[in-house]
């Protein structure tokens, strides 16, 4: 039992160990007023948050139940069936479904990329990229002005799609869309949320043919209404939204996916330094993970693509490097072939890694309209 | 080590005429005693009125501080106990467990660096599936990587089914073996290991099925977040999570397998993440890498007690 471990501040632990307290037994009986007073020279507020610490700390030592090794953990086959009994939330395309398992997992965090549209000075670049199939290889151009691969399109449509009711097979839950870049249409979600609701009444109508006055009540408004915006500016407002989710999470339990767009935007432009970069995007990443396990919710983080210059070759890479790629839990790598869109699961522990198309259509995401459905396994 | 004053309830001996000598030679604290030159302190007792009353004390605290310390334990000792207790666990991956002479050993610190989706989570569910048909095993977590489904998936490879009710039998037990416990921060785990300890404790006294693997998935994102600032708080975290690691495998004769992650170096090679002064605290360390689009993953031994270093492998998951 020693001071080191306990969540106290640096310069508290600093002044406890040179004033002799240097393990736990040693602040068991002594009062706030006493450490206060003595020659520690802090606050009284303070010495009441060390004693609480400590106190804390010694208790978790004592009431240790012997059924389980350490409090909180389960074990791995009573994980199994929560697993099987977990909701997916659907891509609305079959095929990018598929892959994923069902769709997008709660108590996960998800990583989605896209490919960059900055532009190369002086040229119009070709880049050959080959992919994880081997000799497949695929022609990237740069265009400025082409709206994108549609990350914000597969945000906006998973922000949808996860307030599908449970009768229809979805999570029926709110969302909270946190926006970095303003790329957010308000009309395009309207849109999406019509789609949505007109492949609900077709379903309805196709299958459950006696359930005549079971229409559907939702309108495209209210899909509007259970998702929550936040418009980020800055990477400080970003910090601060995620430690404010805790409390916003405990006031609203039916939230069931936070869709970040884009986690990266606030930290590429001037941030001169590297390791505050690195520490900051760590802490994020934890913080998020704590939200998605607590609240049994999906976590989809959309990134850009960098490119990364190694043995005279371009290469593709998520942006914010190495220690970003490390932190999520599955990475999904979205892609140009020839004309169509492709998913490919790049990072996952239990998936198989596979591609497939979609297409990005006016009523949202949809699976890719070639006559190639074929799903490409590794 | 507690002040002198706060001993006097549990040792009498040590009443306000010893601290009153002690303070007028600038000790306050057990370890004030320790710094000071005893044969000088000694000495002035000797000269003192209530010298035997003095020499009581200097006395008890040095048994005190003889209490703190390990028992002292000579090389025949030390090899009986790594032949009775130290044994290895193979991962059941063919191309690890020949590169490491068998596996990965008990009561030493195993890490597995490498860049993202190397395999690194693969290899430690791997062998997780295997240890847990025999012992218990422990998984912490940091990025909601665990999958029990993989778990299942490796066990199911291993045995013929002869009824579903069998497999399903055998699934249950070698699983139930296996506790997993997500932890956020590097305090969280602090009290998680605090816990295991005393709970292994406990189980060193009496038989049965026990625990021998510790897997942290990963030890790098917990520590990230604390490295790089002005403060040295964060270094200093990390160093004693390391030795507590060790502490915890040596003691408890425990495997620990933990995982690191890889950042860009000099000449745009990967090296592992934490830094230099993490570099010496595993005692063995594996680098791993995937060969994009296969299944086909090479290892390489950068650190490791009695195998060369710089050999490498293959395997296949």
């Amino acid at each position: 039992m020693e001071i080191w471990r306990l969540p106290i501040s640096a310069s508290q632990r600093g002044k406890l160990i040179s004033a002799g307290y240097t393990s736990l037994s040693s602040l068991s009986s002594i009062s706030s007023s006493d450490l206060a007073r003595g020659e520690l020279n802090v606050s009284e507020s303070e010495a009441m948050n060390i004693l609480k610490v400590a106190s804390h700390s010694r208790g978790s030592e004592t009431s240790n139940a012997s059924c389980s090794i350490v409090e909180g953990a389960q074990s791995a086959w009573d994980m199994l069936h929560d697993e099987e009994s977990l909701m997916h939330i659907t891509t609305s395309s079959a095929d990018l479904d598929n892959i994923l398992g069902g769709g997008i997992h709660c108590k996960e965090v998800t990583e989605i990329g896209w490919s960059s549209l900055s532009l190369i000075v002086n040229s119009v670049l070709k880049y050959k990229l080959t992919t994880a199939f081997g000799s497949e290889s695929i022609i990237f151009m740069l265009i400025g002005g082409v709206p994108g691969i549609g990350k914000t399109q597969l945000g906006i449509q998973i922000a949808v799609n996860v307030q599908i009711p449970n009768d229809f097979g979805g999570l029926g839950g709110k969302a909270i869309y946190i926006d970095t870049e303003g790329s957010f249409m308000v009309e395009r979600a309207f849109q999406i949320a019509e789609a949505c609701i007109e492949d609900m009444s077709e379903y309805n109508r196709f299958l459950r043919k006696d359930f005549q006055e079971c229409k559907i009540k939702m309108q495209p408004q209210d899909i509007l209404e259970n998702i929550f915006y936040f418009r980020i500016c800055s990477y400080t407002e970003q910090i601060a939204l995620i430690n404010y989710l805790d409390k916003f999470l405990s006031e609203h339990k039916d939230v069931k996916v936070i869709v970040v767009d884009s986690v990266t935007f606030h930290f590429r432009q001037d941030f001169d330094d590297m390791a505050l970069r690195t520490r900051v995007l760590s802490g994020m990443a934890l913080k998020l993970m704590n939200l998605a396990k607590r609240f049994s919710l999906a976590v989809v983080l959309l990134n850009q693509v960098t490119t990364k210059h190694t043995e005279a070759s371009f290469q593709l890479a998520l942006a914010l490097g190495d220690s970003w790629s490390h932190t999520c839990t599955n990475r999904i790598v979205l892609y140009w072939n020839g004309n169509e869109r492709y998913a490919y699961i790049d990072k996952s522990p239990s998936l198989r890694s596979a591609s497939a198309a979609y297409s990005v259509t006016a009523r949202g995401i949809r699976n890719s309209s070639s006559s190639c459905k074929r799903i490409k396994m590794m | 080590m507690a002040r002198l004053a706060n001993l006097e309830t549990e040792y009498p001996v040590l009443d306000s005429t010893v601290r009153n000598f002690c303070a007028s030679h600038g000790i306050f604290s057990v370890e004030d005693f320790l710094i000071h030159d005893l044969y000088m302190l000694a000495a002035f007792a000797e000269q003192n009125n209530s010298s035997e009353r003095l020499k009581e004390g200097i006395a008890q605290v040095l048994s005190i501080i003889d209490d703190m310390h390990q028992p002292w334990l000579n090389g025949m000792e030390l090899l009986e106990d790594a032949k009775r207790n130290k044994h290895v666990f193979p991962t059941g991956i063919q191309g690890i467990d020949l590169l490491l002479g068998g596996g990965i050993r008990v009561g030493q610190l195993t890490e597995l660096v490498g860049p993202s989706s190397s395999g690194k989570t693969q290899v430690c569910l791997r062998t997780a599936s295997n240890v847990a048909r025999n012992h218990m095993v422990l998984y912490l977590d940091t990025g909601n990587s665990f999958s029990p489904q993989r778990i299942a998936y490796f066990l199911g490879k291993t045995i013929n089914p002869s009824s579903a009710q069998a497999k399903n039998q055998f699934l249950q037990k070698v699983m139930s073996n296996i506790s997993c416990h997500s932890v956020f921060d590097i305090f969280a785990m602090f009290d998680v290991l605090h816990q295991l300890e005393s709970y292994l404790r406990c189980q060193d006294g009496r038989g049965g099925c026990q625990m021998r693997l510790l897997i942290v998935d990963s030890i790098s994102s917990l520590i990230s977040p604390l490295l790089g600032s002005s403060s040295t708080q964060g270094r200093a975290l990390m160093t004693s999570t390391g030795y507590l690691l060790k502490k915890l495998a040596h003691q408890h004769n425990l495997a620990v397998l933990i995982i690191n992650h890889t950042v860009g170096g000099e000449g745009g090679y990967s090296k592992p993440a934490l830094g230099d002064s993490w570099k010496c605290i595993p005692h063995s360390r594996l680098f791993l890498s995937c060969d994009r689009g296969s299944n086909n993953y090479n290892v390489s031994i950068l650190r490791h007690p009695s195998m060369a270093s710089g050999k490498a492998a293959r395997f296949v998951i």
